[in-house]
């Protein structure tokens, strides 16, 4: 029989080579887990649609900024977004970005079940969780990091006196790249504790559109008001922390009469929330894949 | 070297449900079936020796690795290829095996060499860029074996191989799987309810039935021939019964066939000439063989009512 005749899914019988080659061990099988999970965030390696929310929320994310240095370019001096008030420009699109992303990362495999494979390999659980948090929050910094630092580097560029503008901004950088980095694991901790608990994509969709979307108008009206032990409520939502954080970390006082001026915090206190919010939902989920059943 | 060793492994979930109880095992390589009704523990049993439940009590070692402390060791070592769905639906093959050899230690560049390597091995060559979403079950069950081979495990756990798969994608299955083992150096522990696959594939067979060993051994021990003989005659088989007991042979029907024990060599002149006496045409008289099912079939339907001989 010609091989052209051969009906599909025949076995060739083509020969098998043994490997003698480099076993590289867990370390390796958690990069391997890292890259894998990062691309898949942004449907790389998958069909086109995959691809097209996660890019759409990235570009809207960089709006702002290529906005600011187009204004740069023709107007000299004037900074309509900062890095020290971009996460209210983008805290919509990273509310996006982790109710579309966030249940394909940990949802899948559950889903699939694909978790007995990772979990017969030399990968331990809580690699996994490691592998799949450190990927979703890298895949965040394109939203919370990228586009500060092309704002930075752009307005550089488009200042008459370059040198002189790294010295006026040289403080900023460092607290930049905090923010991005907190608020990126911060919202990758929590929202792949919320995901976790379900392998439907639509539920774990719901649950994260949520916890960032109801909470939000829910601690307004308490803080604003309620007051008194109601002003407790801007803890909830995530906005407010996140925000509340990013400005203790520029040292900037919260707007007049926004929720965070009334509830009257001290902003350290939401840096701390971020930070009991982030090592809260970690200890969750490696319990949580502790537990699981492969 | 045994490939497995358990000693007194016990594997109880809650204080009601004892999946193993004690279970003592010694595996030389090769191709080994591993049977059981529902329940019977070799899920449970694979499980444990792939580090994804604990045990309660006792060890296990694969390859000389304790399952308990050389677990992440072990593993690079092992292949697995569960029943379950276990595919992402939205990558193509190449992909997810690529990305699979990755996990279990392989360089990249050799992961995609080998990828190609172990598709077009399982046949799959020519749809390797395809979404696995669009494949059949049965190609799906190669994908599964593919991520399992990837890696040259020494040791492969196959849990229903051929699940989902037509009579020929079964037979090139099987095929795959003896050649595996026989030819390419890989020992198998192959989990199956159907003992005529066991039959076919495997030189070793463990029986395991309430978390016990009920038995193990040789393939051929299990299908040795029998102190029977099972005669099928052209006429009236209920004549030649009677006529054999008569004249002293232990004799009892069962459908068309008459089983006779053979207790000396003289039984086969009696059927003969028995025969010749009832103008009955002797269509065959042969050896009856042990069948793995007998090994399941519930204790009264085994016990034979003439003779337990027969």
């Amino acid at each position: 029989m010609q091989p052209s005749e051969a009906r599909a899914g025949s076995i060739y019988d083509l020969g098998y080579r043994n490997y003698d080659g480099l076993r590289l061990g867990r370390r390796h099988a958690i990069t391997s887990l890292y890259w894998y999970t990062l691309r898949s965030a942004f449907g790389i390696g998958r069909r086109a649609s995959s691809k097209i929310m996660p890019f759409a929320i990235v570009i809207i994310a960089f709006i702002p900024a290529i906005g600011q240095l187009a204004i740069a370019a023709i107007v000299s001096n004037v900074e309509v977004y900062t890095p020290s008030n971009y996460f209210a420009y983008i805290e919509v699109p990273v509310a996006l970005f982790c109710a579309a992303i966030a249940p394909e990362i940990c949802g899948r495999d559950m889903r699939q079940r694909t978790l007995s494979l990772y979990f017969s390999r030399a990968l331990h659980r809580r690699d996994y969780v490691l592998a799949k948090l450190a990927a979703f929050a890298t895949a965040l910094l394109f939203l919370t990091l990228l586009p500060q630092v092309v704002l930075v580097m752009g307005n550089g560029l488009a200042s008459s006196d370059l040198w002189g503008y790294v010295q006026d901004n040289w403080a900023e950088l460092p607290r930049t790249a905090a923010s991005g980095a907190l608020i990126a694991v911060m919202a990758a901790c929590v929202c792949l504790a919320i995901a976790s608990q379900t392998p439907r994509r639509a539920y774990a969709t719901i649950a994260v559109v949520a916890w960032f979307l109801i909470t939000w108008p829910i601690a307004g009206i308490l803080v604003t008001e309620i007051g008194g032990a109601g002003r407790l409520a801007v803890f909830i939502s995530p906005f407010e922390f996140m925000h509340g954080t990013t400005l203790w970390i520029f040292n900037i006082s919260p707007a007049t009469d926004t929720t965070m001026d009334v509830a009257d915090y001290p902003l350290w206190v939401y840096f701390l929330t971020s930070l009991a919010y982030a090592s809260g939902s970690f200890a969750y989920l490696v319990r949580r894949f502790d537990r699981i059943a492969a | 070297m045994p490939i497995l060793e358990t000693r007194g492994l016990v594997k109880r979930y809650g204080a009601s449900v004892t999946a193993l109880a004690g279970l003592d095992l010694s595996l030389e390589p090769g191709i080994i079936g591993l049977v059981g009704a529902n329940g019977a523990g070799k899920s449970t049993l694979i499980k444990i020796l792939l580090g994804l439940v604990d045990s309660t009590e006792g060890s296990a070692a694969v390859l000389g690795y304790d399952v308990a402390t050389d677990g992440t060791t072990l593993r690079q070592y092992v292949g697995y290829m569960p029943e379950h769905d276990c595919l992402p639906g939205d990558v193509s093959a190449t992909e997810f095996v690529a990305h699979m050899a990755q996990i279990n230690g392989l360089p990249r560049s050799a992961a995609r060499e080998r990828t190609a390597e172990t598709l077009r091995h399982v046949g799959l060559f020519e749809e390797r860029y395809r979404e696995i979403r669009g494949y059949s079950t049965g190609m799906k069950q190669r994908v599964k074996l593919a991520q399992a081979l990837v890696h040259d495990p020494r040791v492969l756990f196959l849990d229903e191989p051929t699940n989902g798969l037509d009579p020929a994608g079964r037979d090139e299955m099987l095929d795959l799987v003896s050649r595996t083992g026989t030819e390419f150096g890989i020992s198998i522990i192959m989990a199956s309810h159907l003992l005529g696959e066991i039959e076919r594939v495997c030189e070793h067979l463990v029986v395991i039935d309430g978390g016990h060993l009920m038995r193990s051994g040789p393939i051929g021990e299990f299908t040795a021939n029998t102190g029977t003989l099972a005669v099928e005659v052209d006429g009236d088989a209920g004549a030649l019964e009677h006529r054999l007991n008569k004249v002293g042979l232990t004799a009892v029907r069962e459908g068309r066939l008459v089983l006779v024990a053979l207790e000396a060599d003289t039984a086969y002149d009696h059927i003969r000439d028995a025969c010749d006496d009832l103008s009955l045409g002797l269509v065959r008289i042969e050896r009856r063989r042990q069948n793995l099912e007998d090994i399941f079939r519930p204790a009264g339907l085994n016990e034979e009512p003439a003779s337990a001989a027969i």
